[in-house]
Formats: C-alpha cells, sequence, structure tokens
C-alpha cells in the first residue's frame, strides 16, 4: 500500500481566500459585517447567561482627514460572561473555534464571524486585535494578537492582567472601511436591533462623536433556549458521519491539558519515556486508564511516537472501517494516512471503543424524540439490523441511512424547546416604543418545522401615530438579527405584497408598519450572505396566518377610527355649511336677520348615514 | 312694421324669476327656524326621464324629480352649492350685472363654496336651471361662445347705463354679438318680414356683403355651428314676438342637419328647458339630396359621421318625412357638402341661385 500525501490548507488560509462568502467583499460591506459579528456576539453571549445586555459600539476613523475608504477603529463592548483568559487567544486567532456547534437557535452560527472581522481587518490594515476580558469580576485580561493564518493559531503581541470589577468583553479592532456609504445600513441595523432586543441597552458612538442610545424597554429576559438534539428529518449524510465520530469517542483534543492528564495516569509527571516503555507501562496499567488516556496510548502506538511527536500532531478521523488513521502534522503542515494493523491488540481496543453503539442505541440516544419502539420500526423500514455498531458501517449503509432518516414518516415533529421567541409583550412594548403608534398588534405562532428544523413566527403590526404615510413598511428579522440587504426577494416581502389589504381597509400609502421575526435552528436562508429568507411552504403558511390575524385586528381597529373620524366630519361639515345656507337664505328671502339654524348644526352632527 | 315695444318680454321674465328665487329662499329660511333640513326638488335629468312632446315638438324631462337635501351629509355640500347659487343670481339679477360660466366658478370662492373644477360648477348652473325652469341667460349667466346678428331690427336696451337706448342691428356690417345685453334687450321694431340662420361665420358676412338682408328682407343670424341658448332664444323671440319665419341654412351633413333640429326642437341636454326652441323653423338645406341636384364638390364622410346618422336615426324626431329621407340619402351617398361648395359656380352662387331656389321651394314644405 503506497503512502499518500496531501497538500492542505488551513481554514484562515481558506477563509482568506473566500473572504466574499462571509460577507467581507467590499469596504462598505466588510464595516457593516464586522459590526453585526461583533454586536451579535455580544448579544449572544449576555442571552446564554441571562445577563440583560449592556452594549457599546464605537467606530472611529484612525485619520478622519483621509477620504473613504480608509482605516476605522471599531469596538464592541458588552457586560456579558467574558471568556476565560485561557481560551481567548483561540477563541479570537482560531477560525473554526467556536462554542456553537450545538444546537439551538443563536444569532450568529459557528462563531465564524467575528474572526473573520479580525482577519479582514489584519489584512486590510495589518494592525493587531486587542481582546478585554474579565470572567470572573476580578481581574481584565488584555490581550493584543495578530492571526497566523497560515498555521491558523493565534500569535499573541501583548498580554497583562488589570484589575477589574465586572465581567465582560471588548473586542476592538482596526479595518479598512467606507463609512460615508456604509453609515445608513450600521444605524439602521442598530436602531433595529433594538427594535427586536428591546431588553438591551444599546450605545452607538459614530465616526462623527454622535452618540446613539437606545434604552432598554423591557426588563425581564425572554426564556433562552436549550440545547438539544437534531431531529432526524434535520440531518445530511456528513452530520450523521460527525454524530458518529461524536459518539463512538471524541478526538482527544492533544493540547498541554491532555498530554498531562496521560502522563499523569502512566505515573509519568516527572519523567519522559521513549515509545516503547511508555507502552509497556501502559499494558501494565491499562485497566485503570480513562477511555480517551487508552485511545492516545493506542495512537501513539500505531504512529509509534512519543511525546514530544504527539504535540506536533493533531488527529483528524480515526477510520476502523477502512484500517486508517489520518492526522495533520503541523512540522510538515502536511496530512498523513496510516494504515491500521488488525493482529495488533491496540486495534481491538480502538475498534472497540470506536465502533460504538448500535444503531438502536444510536438513534434513541442522539436524536429528538426517537424512543425504542420508533427506532426499531426505523431500522426495518432503513433495512438496517438495529444491533449494528455505527462505527463499522460502510459509506453506502450511512447513504442509505440517512436517506431513510429523510423519508421514514413516523417521526414526531422537532422539538421548539431549542428556540427563543421574543415572546408577545416584549414585542408590543418594542414596537410602541420604537414607532409610538396609535394602533399596534402582536402575534406569536405555535412552533411548527420544515425539512426536521423547528421554527416560530412572531409578528407584529402598527398603524399611525408616529409613523409616516409613505407606504407599508416591512421590518424583517431572523433570530434576532436584522435583514436590511435583499429585501426583494424575501418570503415576508412576498406574502406581505400578496395580501388585499383593501380586504383589511386599508387604502393608499398606508402608516403601516409589519414586524416579522422568525425563529429557528437554521433559518432557509437564500443565498450566503443571510439577508434573505426562501419561501419554504411551511414557513409561508406561518407567515401568512400570522398576518392575516394582525390584518383582522387592524381592520377592527379601522372600522373603528373610520366611524369615528366619519362623525368627526359630519359635525366639521355642518357646522361649516350650514351658517352659510342660512346666510344665502336670508338674503334670497329679503330677510334682515338669519335664521335660528344652531338646532340644525347640533341635528346634522348627531345624525346616523342615511340617503 | 311689427312694434313690440309695450310689451316688456324681459322685464316680466325677470320679475318672475326674481320672485321664484325669493320662495325657494324662504322656504330654507323657515326650514332652518323650524330645525328642518330644507331640500330642493329637482326634476331628474336622468336619460329615463327625458321623453319627446310631440304636441310641444321638443324634449322634455318627465314627472321624475330627484331631492337634494340638506339632512344627507354626502348631499350637503352640493345642496350648499346650489343654496349659493340661488343667492348669487338672485344679486346679479337685480343689480344687473352679468356673468359666465368660468366667472361663476371663480366667484363661489369669495363665499367659500369650493368647486373642484369648471365641470362641478357647470353642473350646479343646470341645477338650478331645472328648478326654475329658466334658461341660465335669464340668470345673467352666458357661455363663452358668441354669435352674431345682423339686420333691420331696433332693440331696446334693459342693462344698467343703457336703459332705454335704442340700436339698429344694421349698423355694423360684421354684425352685432349676441351677447347679455342684446339677449336682455327688448325687441322694438323691424321691417324684415325672415330671419335667415346660418351655420357659418364666412358665409354670413358673403350674406351682408351681397345685401342678402335687403334682397330677401331677413335678419341674417350667424349660428357659429350648433346655436348657443342665447341665439336659439333670439331666434324663437324674433318668431314669437316679431311672428318672423325662420329658416336655416346649414352644411350639408348629418351634423348640419341636427343644427337645424336643434334649433326648431332642441336638445336633450336642455330637455329642462322651455323656450329655446322655433318649432315653426324650417331647414332649407343642404339637403343629401341637393348634393346631387346641385352636383356639388363632395368629401367623403368619416366613421364618426355615418356613426353619428345611426344615433340620429333612433330620435323619435328623424322617424318621418324629409327629416328621415334625407338621413337616409345620406347614408346612401356616404359623402358631405360644405356651403362654400357653391363657390365652385362662382361666389355669389349661393346667394343668387341656391338661396332663391330653396326659399321658393319652402312654400310647399
Amino acid at each position: 500500500m503506497s503512502k499518500e500525501t496531501f497538500s492542505q490548507i488551513s481554514p484562515s488560509e481558506f477563509f482568506y481566500r473566500n473572504r466574499d462568502l462571509a460577507g467581507f467583499s467590499n469596504p462598505t460591506r466588510s464595516l457593516y459585517t464586522s459590526v453585526r459579528e461583533f454586536v451579535e456576539n455580544a448579544l449572544d453571549a449576555c442571552d446564554q447567561k441571562k445577563i440583560l445586555p449592556d452594549i457599546h459600539l464605537s467606530i472611529k476613523a484612525v485619520d478622519p482627514e483621509q477620504p473613504d475608504p480608509k482605516h476605522y477603529v471599531l469596538t464592541v463592548k458588552d457586560n456579558g460572561p467574558g471568556i476565560d483568559p485561557k481560551h481567548v487567544p483561540h477563541a479570537f486567532g482560531t477560525v473554526l473555534y467556536g462554542s456553537k456547534f450545538g444546537l439551538k437557535q443563536a444569532r450568529g452560527m459557528f462563531g465564524l464571524g467575528a474572526t473573520m472581522a479580525i482577519l479582514y481587518g489584519q489584512i486590510t490594515t495589518n494592525k493587531p486585535v486587542t481582546v478585554k476580558s474579565c470572567s470572573d469580576g476580578k481581574t481584565v485580561d488584555e490581550f493584543v494578537m495578530l492571526l497566523d493564518i497560515q498555521k491558523n493559531k493565534p500569535v499573541i503581541l501583548k498580554h497583562n492582567t488589570k484589575e477589574a470589577t465586572k465581567t465582560g468583553l471588548s473586542v476592538s479592532i482596526v479595518l479598512e472601511g467606507d463609512y460615508s456609504k456604509a453609515g445608513l445600513k450600521v444605524r439602521d441595523y442598530v436602531s433595529q436591533t433594538s427594535l427586536i432586543t428591546p431588553y438591551a441597552s444599546i450605545t452607538f458612538e459614530d465616526p462623527s462623536g454622535e452618540k446613539s442610545h437606545y434604552p432598554r424597554i423591557v426588563k425581564e429576559m425572554p426564556p433562552p433556549p436549550t440545547i438539544i438534539k437534531p431531529h432526524p428529518h434535520g440531518v445530511d449524510v456528513e452530520t450523521i458521519r460527525r454524530m458518529i465520530v461524536d459518539t463512538h469517542y471524541q478526538i482527544p483534543v492533544l493540547d498541554d491539558n491532555m498530554i498531562g492528564k496521560v502522563k499523569k495516569e502512566l505515573g509519568l509527571q516527572k519523567k519522559n519515556l521513549g515509545t516503547k516503555d511508555m507502552l509497556e507501562r501502559a499494558q501494565k496499567r491499562w485497566s485503570d486508564l480513562s477511555r480517551p488516556v487508552r485511545i492516545i496510548v493506542s495512537v501513539m502506538s500505531f504512529l509509534n511516537v512519543d511525546f514530544d511527536g504527539l504535540q506536533k500532531i493533531r488527529i483528524d478521523d480515526i477510520d476502523v472501517a477502512n484500517k486508517k488513521i489520518t492526522y495533520w502534522d503541523f512540522g510538515q503542515s502536511q496530512s498523513h494516512a496510516i494504515d491500521l494493523d488488525p493482529e495488533s491488540p491496540y486495534y481491538k481496543q480502538l475498534a472497540n471503543t470506536v465502533q460504538g453503539d448500535t444503531l438502536l442505541t444510536f438513534l434513541t440516544k442522539r436524536f429528538q424524540r426517537i424512543g425504542p419502539t420508533t427506532a426499531e420500526k426505523f431500522c426495518e423500514f432503513a433495512k438496517l439490523k438495529p444491533e449494528r455498531r455505527i462505527g463499522s458501517m460502510t459509506n453506502e449503509e450511512l447513504v442509505r441511512l440517512s436517506d431513510a432518516l429523510q423519508k421514514f414518516d413516523d417521526f414526531l415533529s422537532p422539538d421548539p424547546s431549542c428556540l427563543a421567541p421574543l415572546g408577545e409583550e416584549p414585542l408590543s412594548k418594542g414596537i410602541m416604543k420604537f414607532f409610538n403608534p396609535e394602533f399596534a398588534s402582536v402575534m406569536q405562532r405555535s412552533a411548527s418545522a420544515y425539512s426536521g428544523f423547528p421554527f416560530v413566527v412572531e409578528m407584529g403590526i402598527a398603524y399611525g401615530g408616529d409613523i409616516p404615510s409613505s407606504g407599508l413598511k416591512v421590518y424583517r428579522f431572523a433570530n434576532r438579527i436584522p435583514l436590511l440587504y435583499d429585501e426583494g426577494s424575501d418570503v415576508v416581502l412576498k406574502i406581505v405584497n400578496e395580501m388585499d389589504w383593501s380586504r383589511y381597509k386599508v387604502k393608499g400609502d398606508p402608516p403601516l408598519v409589519i414586524v416579522s421575526h422568525i425563529c429557528s435552528t437554521r433559518i432557509p436562508y437564500k443565498t450566503v450572505g443571510k439577508e434573505n429568507v426562501a419561501d419554504r411552504p411551511e414557513l409561508e403558511r406561518e407567515l401568512k396566518n400570522a398576518l392575516q390575524y394582525l390584518a383582522r385586528k387592524l381592520a377592527v381597529h379601522m372600522s373603528r377610527q373610520g366611524a369615528a373620524d366619519m362623525a368627526k366630519k359630519r359635525a366639521n361639515l355642518y357646522a361649516k355649511y350650514v351658517p352659510l345656507i342660512a346666510q344665502f337664505a336670508a338674503e334670497l328671502s329679503g330677510k334682515k336677520k338669519e335664521p335660528n339654524y344652531k338646532q340644525l348644526i347640533k341635528m346634522g352632527s348627531e345624525f346616523e348615514e342615511q340617503v | 312694421m311689427k312694434n313690440k315695444s309695450k310689451h316688456r318680454t324681459s322685464e316680466e321674465k325677470k320679475e318672475k324669476l326674481l320672485s321664484l328665487l325669493q320662495k325657494q329662499g324662504l322656504n330654507i329660511y323657515e326650514d332652518l327656524d323650524h330645525g328642518k333640513f330644507p331640500q330642493f326638488v329637482i326634476p331628474s335629468r336622468s336619460v329615463n326621464n327625458i321623453v319627446y312632446d310631440k304636441k310641444l315638438r321638443q324634449y322634455i324631462l318627465g314627472n321624475a324629480s330627484a331631492i337634494r337635501s340638506a339632512r344627507n351629509m354626502s348631499q350637503l355640500r352640493s345642496y350648499t352649492q346650489l343654496a349659493w347659487l340661488a343667492f348669487f343670481v338672485n344679486r346679479l339679477v337685480k343689480e344687473g350685472k352679468s356673468s359666465t360660466l368660468r366667472d361663476i366658478y371663480y366667484s363661489s370662492q369669495a363665499f367659500s363654496i369650493d368647486f373642484e373644477d369648471q365641470p362641478e360648477s357647470d353642473n350646479i348652473i343646470v341645477d338650478l336651471e331645472a328648478v326654475t325652469s329658466s334658461p341660465r341667460e335669464e340668470f345673467h349667466i352666458f357661455p363663452e361662445e358668441r354669435s352674431s346678428v345682423f339686420g333691420d331690427l331696433t332693440i331696446e336696451y334693459t342693462v344698467p347705463g343703457y336703459e332705454g337706448k335704442r340700436m339698429n342691428l344694421s349698423d355694423h356690417p360684421d354684425g352685432y354679438l349676441i351677447g347679455p345685453s342684446l339677449s336682455s334687450a327688448e325687441l322694438v321694431d323691424t321691417s324684415a318680414e325672415l330671419v335667415i340662420a346660418i351655420e357659418k361665420g364666412g358665409l354670413f358676412t358673403r350674406f351682408v356683403e351681397e345685401n342678402v338682408h335687403k334682397k330677401f328682407k331677413s335678419i341674417i343670424v350667424d349660428t357659429a355651428g350648433q346655436a348657443p341658448r342665447s341665439t336659439r332664444n333670439l331666434l324663437r323671440r324674433l318668431n314669437q314676438e316679431m311672428g318672423l319665419p325662420v329658416v336655416i341654412l346649414a352644411d350639408g351633413d348629418v351634423y348640419g342637419e341636427h343644427i337645424a333640429m336643434v334649433i326648431k326642437s332642441g336638445s336633450a341636454n336642455a330637455a329642462h328647458l322651455r323656450e329655446l326652441t322655433v318649432p315653426d323653423a324650417k331647414w332649407l338645406g343642404v339637403w343629401a339630396t341637393d348634393i346631387e341636384k346641385y352636383k356639388l364638390p363632395t368629401i367623403p364622410m368619416t366613421e364618426s359621421d355615418i356613426k353619428r346618422i345611426y344615433d340620429l336615426q333612433k330620435d323619435p324626431r328623424y322617424q318621418e318625412g324629409n327629416w328621415k329621407k334625407q338621413l337616409e340619402v345620406f347614408l346612401k351617398l356616404k359623402r358631405k357638402a360644405e356651403l362654400e361648395a357653391f363657390s365652385k359656380y362662382g361666389l355669389t352662387n349661393i346667394t343668387d341661385k341656391y338661396l332663391p331656389a330653396k326659399l321658393e321651394e319652402s312654400k310647399s314644405f
């Protein structure tokens, strides 16, 4: 068997090369995207710990005299839980390092955006990122660092610690941006964010030094979402593969902690042994070793490396079915694959650990809403044996499993507890404060699902008051994020435009606002830009029902308003015309005195319409 | 010689109108004083209510009428507009001032009566015509279009500043505008024995030049196309008060025939009015049969000409006699001839040959 090597680029490099995808195509868009990423991360962090968010955003030109595009300092500060100083370099200095891989509703996904913004700042200005984090409420750690793009590793330039009194995180980057063009969107973004996050206090200081403050309107946080297992309809082959890898073992992270743990269990804290001696010692203590340590020892035997060697690699895959271990060598920047010898005693150890659960256990343990009965029915449907070990399934079997998961109809609908809608009361208060309308109504639909992803639609309608009579305006939100671009092709716009508003007594260019909020573990965005939502039939139905309910409420209000307006109009008309008629009649009839018409004005004003 | 100077027709009409307006005013006044919503009864001018009266030989309104009440909010505005117009006409007539349709539209604004546009105010004027059964000329409201008259006719003005002043209408060869002062003048005296109404200003001038007024002892009236109401009213007065027969010369097409018909028996638009018709007027020409008889140069009819023929064939007045026959011939020829067509045979051919021939022929109608 020949050994193959592949050259691999690091995730940082990949994103560097494909930054357009993540919304960093030009200075205008990049500035806006960076603001979004940092603000959303800050809000997410506060949500998770049930802290009422207090966000400060500032954008300052490095040299205000220069024309746009120019360098800006973007700083976002929050009062969230902060990040453990140990994790700060990785969290902000590597791409794809994140805590958001669980399945629940969050604003951002995977936490890629913030690092992308840092990366973008670095490649356009060559300036480091400054992160100040306080997670214990006592000390704040300040890091100044750069990203090593090729190695996907942080390079810490400065680190110091000071006393602090509150937890929180502050991130500051220097980036090339165009505020003259992005300003409008940034301001819209901030103000609309305050509408959909009425429990947050947001302050924005723009490059001219002008401060906009959006105070907290409600003091209660909406209930936070819980992390849940995926629904079978919502997974694809790749997700299943990851889940399987995840189930049968955690690829141990070969960091100093882990190596320390191995050494400790082997009693090697003080001295170092060669590979062979180390393996012998491990054999003797095998029954006392924990599972991750057993795996690492097995891996070390196959790769024939000692602890020093172990620190230079990262294990990417242990493929028992194909008898291969794949790992990444930092020294050579190359990926290697090693064949596993089935005769080795360590193979059995790896295989036992790695082949993992039976299909039946995998289904019931790893998915939501599958009990043993459903799982057995499913296995029959998929023509797979329930006792089959998932770690040993072939590619074809995995594809069959994945297909069957999609097609099997007897699964219960997805669990919406992972969703965090804002709630009717906070939404209503937000709308009242934001628009100061004459009439407003909100509605939250009960949870529904498309392709295994649960979602909830919340909608609000506001009419009159301070809203200008410039026609219907739609404010779109998804997972508490304002959607500002690509309005035309959005499903919400489609539903709103399909409405026959005249049936609801709305005419002309009404002072009318619709606020639409879609919450889902996965919003079906049409494009990677994540600005417009696709028209899934299930989603359309929920949006339509919500909108019709609200429109009916508006119609009732309009009728009441119409009757009141009519009475007022009547009174005005009679007050205007009756004295005129009296004047004309007096002269026509040749009388000197005008008739007594007061009674008639009163009668006219009180009269119900009759023809 | 006819002399009607003792018969003050204009004055009578004026008094009649003023008392009618005062009566309306009193009604409104009483209603207001008693806490009742005042209302106008307006004869309905809808198509269903326009009928042809064979005895009167004109279109008249039937018995249907609409009530415009101040009780109805959607009518309050137009009710007030109508009350204002009655009030304003009262002033106009009392003060002997005249006004135009356009003037009315603007005058309203001085009294916070807002008309949206002139058609709205024109409509209210027609409403008042219907309520009082009087043409707007009696309200001293005149349209912009004017036609002219020439011939030996003495009139006496009644307009302020000219009261009692007399004038003979043969003193100015371009003719006299049939305007407010002429319309309200008393007809005193004439030596003429005939009135010739002619459709076109150019021919009117030719007739004056060729001394038609002397040769045929006639008063010549230029109707300038479809005769305005003041002109039709003058023709009627010449016929009724001075006892003069009226003959009409118009283009040899369907519109010309209808110009003659409207002078004779009115239009559906003015069905709410009387005293605008000359039932004994005679249509001299140009007939469809004249086109062939006099070998006149012709031009082809347009589609709208032909459509108009079909429309008129449904009109009860075109159901018999020469009126019916000429329409049929026009439809057969599908060609028409203007009055000027006679110029092919010399400029005076129409006055020297055609007119005498037709007048002779008309004695037998």
